[in-house]
């Protein structure tokens, strides 16, 4: 391991904090370790992806009702 | 005396988990109303209901056995940790899991309070400070539902009456088995459209159109109100629905259109003085007795006196002008398109000659007919 955050660390941290639960072990790593710049990307990314489930999600689930 | 009332208690709680029905006849829980929709709210409701129940059973047996399992004299110790990430992480997604699982049949329910599609029957509700008007979009018929419960009750001069505060002078009448789709707007401020036992709770907004529709499955009288503080009467405002079967409403339609020919002929004649005067009173109590008093006094600072003011015993053309056309930047309305011709010459003649206004002279309903006449037909913007 590289002493870097990988994008995959980073993108599971983000997913933690959209979950509301983190680990101390993960957060200390990533105190040391991250860049916020690549958290704060990482976040607004993620934030997109979930405006856009829940537009897939509402569209699924009135393509079911037949609207 | 304690063991008593926890008896009663016990067997209380007994009772209500036995069945809803019994929840209902003691009149705590939601009606299940009278429409396909209304009743699944209500299972909803009581689905909801049932997983809180079950929830709190769980959470909180499991923290008063907690309690009472680690209590002190049994030398429990207390086990110093800080953070269990698999702890967290469980209690986080059964609520979700549970979110999700009361989403799925609500979501159901929500599509189909909003399909509005290929309704049978439409029906335009505008709120007005503080009645509803109904207009049946199709059938050429359209009229205002005002409050009839007497003014003495609401004063407590007098025993309130069964139905207090809910009872109109004129009841939306509706089809049984038939969709009808309501278009809510509002003519000043937002009201909100609530009948509980049809399911349906809409705003009516000033400039804007929302719908709501319902097929009512058994005939009878439904009641509701104004569900958003619109204003001094806003309690004083309620729905009054007869729902009637599909024959008994085409006779209905047909009278009440008859009845509206026979008014706007009316509005032709001669009218007498005293014919003036008698319908003048009814009209003057159900839509200005609410701000100028029943006694024409007003609201000293609120609402100007009619009993001696400059307006009423002035100039007649001036009082027929704000009585039509209402004044700006006050609660005074326009009621042009409130009441008819007749209705208009009534009140105004009233106002003339009640509480000690004695100018003698009558306005006729043929002189208001004539104001009326440039915007007949185009009441709406």
């Amino acid at each position: 391991m590289s002493d870097k955050s990988t994008f995959w660390q980073t993108l599971l941290s983000v997913l933690s904090s959209f979950f509301g639960v983190q680990s101390e072990r993960n957060r200390e790593r990533d105190f040391r370790e991250g860049r916020p710049l690549h958290y704060v990307l990482t976040g607004l990314l993620m934030a997109a992806v979930f405006v856009l489930a829940v537009i897939l999600l509402v569209r699924w689930a009135l393509s079911l009702a037949g609207a | 005396m304690v063991r008593t009332r926890i008896i009663t208690i016990g067997s209380g709680l007994g009772l209500t988990a036995v069945s809803a029905s019994a929840l209902a006849a003691w009149e705590v829980n939601l009606t299940p109303g009278v429409t396909d929709v209304s009743r699944s709210v209500f299972d909803l409701h009581m689905t909801i209901f049932w997983i809180c129940v079950a929830i709190a059973l769980v959470v909180f047996g499991v923290m008063f056995w907690s309690i009472f399992h680690h209590r002190k004299s049994r030398g429990a110790q207390a086990h110093h940790f800080h953070e269990n990430t698999v702890v967290e992480v469980i209690w986080t997604i059964i609520p979700i899991g549970i979110l999700v699982a009361m989403a799925v049949p609500a979501t159901a329910t929500l599509v189909q309070m909003y399909d509005t599609s290929e309704a049978e029957l439409d029906v335009q509700i505008t709120g007005y400070q503080w009645k509803w008007r109904y207009d049946y979009l199709d059938h050429d018929l359209d009229f205002f539902s005002n409050l009839s419960t007497p003014r003495e009750q609401i004063t407590n001069e007098a025993d309130k009456q069964e139905n207090y505060l809910l009872e109109v002078d004129r009841h939306l009448v509706l089809p049984v088995d038939t969709k009808i789709r309501f278009l809510l707007t509002s003519n000043d401020v937002i009201h909100s459209w609530w009948v509980p036992a049809l399911a349906v709770k809409k705003d009516a907004i000033p400039g804007f159109i929302n719908e709501a529709w319902t097929v009512i499955n058994e005939p009878g009288i439904y009641r509701g109100q104004c569900a958003e503080l619109c204003g001094k009467d806003h309690g004083f405002m309620p729905v009054v629905i007869e729902a009637v079967t599909q024959d008994e409403f085409q006779q209905w339609l047909a009278d009440a259109r008859e009845a509206k020919a026979a008014e706007a002929a009316a509005a032709e004649r001669v009218w007498t003085l005293d014919e003036l005067m008698q319908q003048g009173e009814q009209v003057y109590l159900s839509a200005c007795s609410a701000c100028h008093l029943p006694n024409g006094e007003g609201v000293p600072g609120a609402f100007p006196a009619l009993k001696g003011s400059p307006i009423a015993l002035g100039d007649v053309a001036a009082h027929i002008d704000i009585v039509l056309n209402g004044k700006s930047g006050t609660a005074m309305q326009a009621f042009r398109d409130q009441l008819s011709a007749t209705e208009l010459a009534a009140v105004i003649t009233y106002e003339r000659n009640a509480w000690g206004n004695s100018l003698g002279e009558a306005v006729s309903p043929a002189q208001i007919a004539q104001l009326l006449e440039p915007t007949t037909g185009e009441a709406e913007q």
